[in-house]
């Protein structure tokens, strides 16, 4: 996930991201980033998780992404 | 006016009252009657429109806590979306009806109480743990320095703060009063002068509503640019004064902008102005339908319909919605342009590169602020054709001092920022001499002249910024006993314009 960040996401590899790394509120990733890393956490989680119930600040770091997809993802079929 | 000043002085003192109260719930009374006797001097009615509002989202959430389903939020999103479609988006059609529905008026601030009750029924959709009362909840609804026009609360951000014990903090009221000053100054004083002008028929507001037409391209940059400034001073101005007021009683409120003309794309833009609107349109639309597939094209239109939405939100008037729809288009292409820029070499040096940039998204977006502005979808088509014939350069129908007024002004304030900036590079360097030198002040001046001239500046601006109580409170009693004075003389001293989005 952080490679994806780094080499997709940011575009940048002098860009180090760290797994607690503050990435929405730092305003390093804007709100279409957000969706393309929501589809991704989807695939590397094998999980389905509802946009409606996710915020910007459920996805600041890779930390609560992967919390988020815990918490709401369901098991794709 | 008067009238006016008198609510806003009994909802103070009530306020003062609730703030000397240990008991939670009688503070919670008293903060709720001066939020509600505020309100209700712009119309009984309006008090009734905002209370059934609130008692409906708070149904709703009750609902919602028990079970998060879809289905319940679409019901308590509907019912909100009737309540709009009745006071506000009705009105207009039906103008020229003789009935009881002819004679309905928007309650003043509804687009951003009920974008608060909306918030409220997202967040408990999304199992945030909210647990307001009832009195808090209505407390959130009607709270006085926003009801009028905004900014957009979130009730994760007020409800803990409402449950603090309130004290009276130094800072806070040192804060809030210097926000309160800055405001009034920004909108009495800078969007007064752009608005009006310094002679009559010179200011933009008549430069719009000149009914000759005619304007040359030059007219019609300016009147742009002198509007998005004008637009800006008063509702950034009325933000700082509510964000003031709150801060004196230790509410800390979101912000509303943050230097949005120093944008260097449409995209920061939108995260620079009206930002409590941008990002509720960002967290409970955007986002939920532009995960919703997976096609290359369908994030870029849900930014089309999401800023029509953003347009659409001010009223459903055409010139709102092509507004809305053309800051879409500038999204998509600021997107695509980046993608673009990924595959090519970029041929400027960076600093070269973030100039043409800013440029660019300042051109665009005050361009865009026609749309905004212009009475009629006619006039907004008029004056961009003027724009893009480059003949009629020469040709000009506004008065020369319409020119010397918007071009003061706006340099003025990129000249104030520049001087911020230096100031803060300044005090940068002196922290870093002055720790060098052992913190001896003298010593460190003695390695340059320019050295010397930056330890004095900052020191006299940290001797008045730490002593704003000083010339604050003189200032604002100033302000307030000229204001008086020209009511007094029944308004033939200042006309003063009502704050623009108050009408949202």
């Amino acid at each position: 996930m952080i490679d994806y960040l780094v080499h997709e996401v940011v575009g940048r590899s002098d860009v180090r991201i760290s797994a607690d790394m503050p990435l929405v509120s730092s305003g390093l990733i804007d709100s279409l980033a957000l969706v393309n890393i929501l589809q991704k956490l989807e695939d590397v989680t094998h999980m389905r998780i509802p946009a409606g119930k996710v915020q910007p600040k459920d996805m600041d770091t890779v930390d609560l992404m992967f919390a988020t997809a815990q918490r709401f993802g369901k098991a794709r079929k | 006016m008067i009238q006016t000043l008198i609510w806003v002085l009994v909802a103070t003192l009530l306020w003062l009252l609730a703030w000397t109260r240990r008991s939670s719930n009688t503070r919670y009374a008293l903060l709720l009657l001066g939020s509600y006797v505020f309100y209700a001097s712009w119309g009984i009615g309006f008090l009734a429109v905002l209370v059934a509002s609130s008692l409906l989202n708070y149904a709703c959430g009750l609902a919602l806590r028990r079970k998060p389903t879809l289905g319940r939020l679409w019901v308590g999103v509907g019912l909100n979306v009737l309540l709009l479609g009745v006071f506000k988006y009705l009105p207009p059609a039906i103008a020229s009806s003789s009935g009881f529905l002819g004679h309905i008026i928007m309650p003043v601030g509804m687009s951003f109480w009920t974008f608060q009750g909306l918030s409220y029924l997202f967040d408990l959709y999304r199992e945030e743990e909210l647990d307001p009362a009832l009195l808090e909840f209505c407390l959130y609804m009607a709270f006085w320095p926003t009801v009028l026009a905004g900014p957009v609360c979130r009730l994760p951000n007020l409800l803990p703060q409402f449950r603090r014990t309130p004290v009276w903090d130094r800072d806070d009221i040192s804060i809030g009063f210097s926000r309160i000053v800055q405001g009034v100054f920004m909108k009495m004083v800078l969007a007064q002068l752009l608005g009006a002008g310094l002679t009559r028929g010179a200011g933009v507001t008549a430069g719009f509503d000149q009914t000759r037409g005619g304007w040359g391209p030059l007219d019609v940059s300016l009147l742009a640019v002198g509007f998005g400034f004008q637009l800006f001073f008063d509702f950034a101005g009325y933000s700082h004064m509510v964000t003031g007021v709150a801060r004196v009683f230790g509410i800390r409120l979101e912000e509303n902008f943050d230097r949005p003309y120093f944008s260097p794309t449409p995209s920061v833009f939108w995260t620079r102005w009206h930002m409590s609107l941008s990002f509720w349109i960002r967290d409970y639309v955007f986002l939920p339908l532009a995960a919703m597939r997976r096609d290359v094209w369908w994030p870029y239109a849900v930014f089309v319909m999401s800023m029509t939405l953003f347009g659409l939100w001010h009223a459903a008037k055409l010139t709102f919605i092509l507004w809305g729809v053309y800051h879409g288009l500038l999204l998509v292409a600021h997107r695509a342009g980046q993608k673009l820029k990924r595959r090519i070499s970029n041929p400027w040096p960076a600093p070269v590169g973030g100039l043409l940039s800013w440029c660019a998204t300042f051109f665009l977006v005050s361009l865009g602020w026609i749309f905004f502005r212009a009475n009629d979808a006619g006039q907004a088509a008029a004056m961009l054709r003027a724009v893009v014939t480059p003949s009629g350069y020469w040709h000009s129908v506004l008065p020369w001092e319409s020119y010397v007024v918007v071009c003061f002004v706006v340099i003025v304030y990129f000249a104030y920022h520049g001087l911020l900036a230096g100031l803060d590079a300044a005090r940068a360097r002196y922290s870093e001499t002055m720790a060098r030198e052992a913190g001896v002040f003298g010593t460190a001046s003695a390695t340059t002249t320019f050295g010397a001239a930056t330890i004095v500046t900052v020191r006299v601006v940290d001797f008045f910024g730490e002593r704003l109580w000083w010339w604050a409170a003189p200032t604002i009693a100033v302000l307030i006993v000229s204001v008086g004075a020209a009511i007094v003389r029944h308004n033939t001293a200042i006309s003063v314009t009502p704050f623009m989005y108050t009408v949202f």
